[in-house]
């Protein structure tokens, strides 16, 4: 039976362990002092799930018991081989035997994981969220009904021993079980019974070890894995692409097949327990878009198991896209990373629809019709609505900014302004109270002008790798060439290409958000705004909140202008404005995503939408205008200047 | 070499596209060996001109199912032809047509197929450079198998007429399963009847938020009309459902150069603006005059479209005497 169910084990986990030795190169091994942390966070402390408290115990108590009761695996099967205490006697596990303590350990979490599978089975069966749709719910029933049947009949098993008298611990210390064993204690049954409970529990177990690495409660094995060997740095910055590498199996143009998925992307497929809690999170899915995160891994998931054996046999494998994943679900996506947050097992979602988008881009010039102009202009006006470059600098005018020529004294401070903030109306309201109110605070404030030009960021989360990478080499020569080490932007987008994304191509400056960099300047006195009456809620950009967390600067600002109400989605629990991954450039099925935050935002009651992003203000605002609501959608610099200019004016009008 | 060379025709002759991808092929098979497929009835009066451009045979195939664009069965005559010419190269024009009936031939040949190349250079394999990203990336490939299929990227050779004789002319009937018959164009519609296409109209009168409603059009429908301009909308009107998307003016719609735009209740948010930068002037009719689109309007008008556009209209009328 042990050979049986060892083979099944070992031979499918050889299988599952060259799928991942196959991927690409992915660089995973630095920063170990963090990969230890989030094991011990993610893994044993289990933050993660613990984002929804009444799932989140009931999956702990099940995770620790598991922990905790493990040795008693291995103290049945050496019962099982022989009841004679001599065997086990020399290891540790024959001195842990008689522990009381121990006994009493595996009593409590016997009793603690009996309640985390009752209270699965009244999630799923009763209170049924929807997070399950699309899950394989019959597997999960029987691997819940698996681990009762583990543990109770190790209960049994416990009980049967006290019963005929066999417990090396002294039964006082096991109040469950000693209490159960009362009803087993009928003459020399107890001893019969002792046999049978232990094989039961031990052939469960056998039977839950062939099945576990073919099923999706796989995870047991790998989650622990994935965690560790998930990302450290900042969660918006990309995988870059080399396109210069020497070696071909390091040159990739995104996925296009299950070949072209790194090994951490493989361990990802393989991680996903289905909980659906990406799904639950995603702005797409809650909007009624095609993309579901937890279907899109499933998919790949489905497809790295049918064809990764003939693979690595020597198959040529079949594109993912559209067989594993549609056409819609990878454009669906906004890359606001909600699903990354969510998930328990550290899977990596946007990078996979990244990659599957590279290889659509570059490889197949298959993306959205819509979504060319916003890459041509990128490509050839160095902004995504074609505007001329010669007026980016047209809003600084009379604002007293330096315009940095080439050759120019180094400047304190850099304002990276971004297209958006110079070249739409709404966004430069934001742009110039920034302005106004640095160079009131006396920092000689320089800005690049038409030697500025996007980031990048849409062409990177289209997928097109390759025009990022030019315009990021041009911004970083210019950057470089200015002498600039601070840099403070306005735009969340920037922010992070320019903070996280940058560094791989040797661009590396100290970058601040303005929300930042103007509540310090409140902290220390530099800025004094008049308290205000408004109530506001701040939506919490996801480039800025979740990929940076940058979360309380902003909200330290708004309790000083205003009254602040928080939406039920905030912080790192954001929920999208609807223009990420480049959907700013893209059009929008089914029901629109502002529309969506907007009704949030209005629930709380505010008058006051404060923002901190462009592309949010613009998105919000377009939302409001939609439905109809009165509610002003302000960047947080924008109320902040009204805030500081109204309270000078009251000091003036006092003093005279 | 032996060269294939699938022509679109139109109703009186043959696509300049055509011509150039015969020029293009006769340059590329370094010899008088072309051919040239038209399908339907008529394709033998080409036979002059055709050759004219260098073609020694014209095959005509001929089939009911090419009273209309049928492109897997134009692909089927291709595959026919090919397999009793053996050609070296098929070429088509790189028009939406030339490139699905290629593409279509070169699954069923399973062959691989090289779309838009500006440039080609005869070897085993053959060498290509094509067109990317609308021209704005160029890619060089190399083209294995025979025949090697390729369409011509629009005008980067011009159609080049010789001294030629008339070309002869062969018939035939391509063998075609029901499959091949299922794709085919059974109707032509026109989009709206007003019969100008927002791309090519010279006035563009567009309505945003601001029209209101569906029915809010009406006032502009009717000043477009009479200044035989065509309708346009905001993205805000296509996403409230009151315009189909084909009218949309804007970065992710029809980009538009008109004489004049005049933009009715429209904001003026960027991305609109990236669609009718084009336009040589822009009226804008707003209640708000603090809108965006103040900034790139050459005249305003602030007031309510739904009385101003009428009295426009009426005004119109008036001088015109109707």
């Amino acid at each position: 039976m042990l050979a049986v169910s060892g083979w099944l084990f070992v031979r499918r986990t050889l299988l599952l362990t060259r799928l991942v030795r196959a991927g690409k190169p992915v660089e995973r091994f630095s920063d170990m002092p963090a990969r230890v942390r989030s094991e011990a966070v993610v893994v044993l402390a289990q933050k993660k799930l613990l984002q929804r408290l009444i799932p989140g115990l009931m999956h702990a108590f099940i995770f620790w018991g598991f922990l905790v009761l493990f040795p008693t695996i291995l103290l049945a099967v050496a019962w099982v081989v022989a009841r004679e205490p001599s065997l086990r006697s020399s290891s540790p596990l024959g001195w842990l035997e008689r522990q009381g303590w121990y006994a009493l350990l595996a009593d409590v979490f016997v009793v603690l994981v009996l309640v985390g599978v009752a209270t699965a089975l009244l999630i799923r069966k009763v209170q049924r969220p929807a997070r399950f749709q699309g899950s394989h719910r019959g597997e999960a029933d029987l691997i819940l009904a698996l681990i009762a049947g583990v543990v109770t009949t190790l209960l049994l098993w416990h009980a049967s021993l006290i019963a005929a008298d066999l417990n090396p611990w002294p039964a006082g210390w096991s109040p469950v079980s000693n209490a159960l064993s009362t009803l087993l204690r009928t003459g020399t049954i107890a001893d019969v019974l002792e046999r049978v409970f232990v094989w039961t529990h031990v052939l469960l177990i056998l039977g839950f070890l062939a099945y576990l690495p073919h099923s999706k409660h796989l995870h047991i094995a790998v989650a622990a894995i994935n965690v560790f060997f998930g990302r450290t740095r900042a969660g918006g910055r990309l995988e870059p692409l080399r396109f210069d590498a020497e070696e071909e199996a390091e040159l990739r143009f995104g996925a296009g097949t299950v070949s072209d998925l790194t090994w951490k992307q493989a361990l990802d497929a393989m991680s996903c327990t289905e909980c659906g809690r990406c799904q639950d999170a995603c702005p797409a899915w809650a909007t009624g878009k095609a993309l579901s995160p937890k279907l899109l891994v499933m998919g790949l998931r489905d497809q790295l198991f049918a064809e990764g054996p003939g693979v690595l046999a020597g198959a040529e494998a079949t594109p993912l896209v559209p067989s594993a994943v549609t056409d819609e679900v990878v454009w669906d996506c906004v890359t606001c990373g909600a699903c990354v947050q969510e998930c328990p097992v550290s899977i990596e979602h946007i990078d996979h629809i990244v990659d599957l988008r590279r290889h659509l881009v570059m490889v197949d010039s298959r993306f959205p019709g819509e979504a060319e102009p916003m890459l041509r202009d990128v490509e050839r006006a160095s902004n995504p609505w074609g505007k001329p470059q010669a007026e980016r600098a047209a809003w600084a005018e009379g604002l007293d900014l330096r315009v940095l020529k080439p050759g120019s004294r180094p400047p304190d401070l850099l304002y990276w302004v971004g297209c958006a903030g110079s070249f739409d109306e709404r966004a430069r309201d934001s742009v110039v109270a920034t302005a106004r109110l640095l160079r009131r605070a006396g920092f000689d404030l320089a800005i690049l002008g038409p030697r500025e030009s996007c980031t990048g960021d849409p062409a990177r989360r289209m997928g097109n790798e390759y025009l990022f990478q030019t315009l990021a080499e041009q911004n970083i020569r210019t950057l470089d060439e200015t002498g600039a080490r601070t840099i403070v932007t306005s735009c969340p987008h920037c922010f992070n290409t320019l903070a996280n994304e940058y560094p791989d191509f040797g661009g590396r400056y100290e970058v601040l958000h303005h929300t930042e960099l103007l509540a310090d300047l409140v902290r220390g006195g530099r800025l004094s705004p008049a308290a205000g009456e408004a109530d506001i809620t701040y939506h919490d950009s996801c480039y800025l909140a979740r990929h940076n967390d940058v979360v309380a600067a902003p909200r330290e600002l708004v309790a000083r202008i205003g009254r602040p109400l928080e939406m039920a989605k905030s912080g790192k629990r954001t929920f999208c404005c609807g223009a990420g991954g480049a959907h700013m450039w893209m059009e929008e099925r089914a029901s629109p995503i502002n529309e969506e935050r907007v009704r949030q935002a209005a629930e709380t009651g505010a008058d006051t939408l404060a923002v901190a992003c462009p592309f949010c203000t613009l998105m919000l605002d377009d939302g409001v205008r939609q439905s109809g609501r009165d509610l002003r959608v302000a960047d947080v610099a924008t109320l902040l200047d009204e805030s500081v200019s109204r309270r000078e004016a009251q000091v003036a009008a006092s003093a005279s | 070499m032996r060269a294939l060379v699938v022509i679109e025709r139109l109703a009186d002759g043959v696509d300049e596209l055509s011509l150039q991808a015969l020029a293009f092929g006769r340059g590329l098979a370094g010899g008088p060996d072309v051919h040239a497929l038209a399908v339907g009835e008529g394709g033998a009066d080409l036979a002059p001109l055709l050759g004219a451009h260098g073609v020694s045979e014209v095959h005509v195939a001929e089939h009911e199912a090419f009273v209309s664009y049928a492109p897997p069965a134009v692909a089927r005559a291709v595959v026919d032809l090919v397999e009793r010419l053996s050609p070296g190269l098929v070429l088509a024009a790189g028009s939406d047509r030339g490139n699905e009936v290629l593409a279509r031939a070169a699954a069923m040949v399973e062959l691989p197929f090289a779309a838009n190349c500006v440039d080609a250079t005869t070897g085993d394999p053959l060498r290509v450079t094509r067109q990317r990203w609308g021209g704005s990336l160029l890619e060089e490939a190399e083209l294995a198998g025979a025949p090697a299929l390729l369409t011509v990227a629009p005008h980067v050779v011009a159609a080049a007429p010789v001294d030629g004789a008339e070309a002869t002319v062969d018939t035939f009937t391509p063998t075609l399963s029901p499959d091949e018959l299922a794709v085919r164009v059974v109707e032509h519609v026109r989009a709206e009847a007003a019969g100008v296409s927002l791309s090519d109209a010279n006035v563009v009168v567009s309505g945003g938020r601001g029209t209101g409603s569906a029915e809010g059009f009406a006032v502009l429908e009717e000043l477009a009309e009479l200044l035989r301009g065509a309708v346009g909308c905001s993205r805000a009107v296509t996403m409230a459902g009151w315009r189909p998307h084909t009218d949309q003016v804007g970065q992710t719609g029809t980009k538009i150069a008109p004489d004049i735009y005049i933009a009715c209740g429209i904001s003026g948010a960027t991305q609109h603006m990236a669609g009718c930068k084009g336009a040589k002037k822009i009226l804008a009719i707003n209640v708000d005059p603090e809108a965006s689109i103040m900034a790139s309007a050459d005249y305003a008008v602030i007031g309510d479209l739904h009385e101003v556009v009428p009295a426009v209209s009426a005004e119109i009328r008036k001088a015109r005497g109707t």
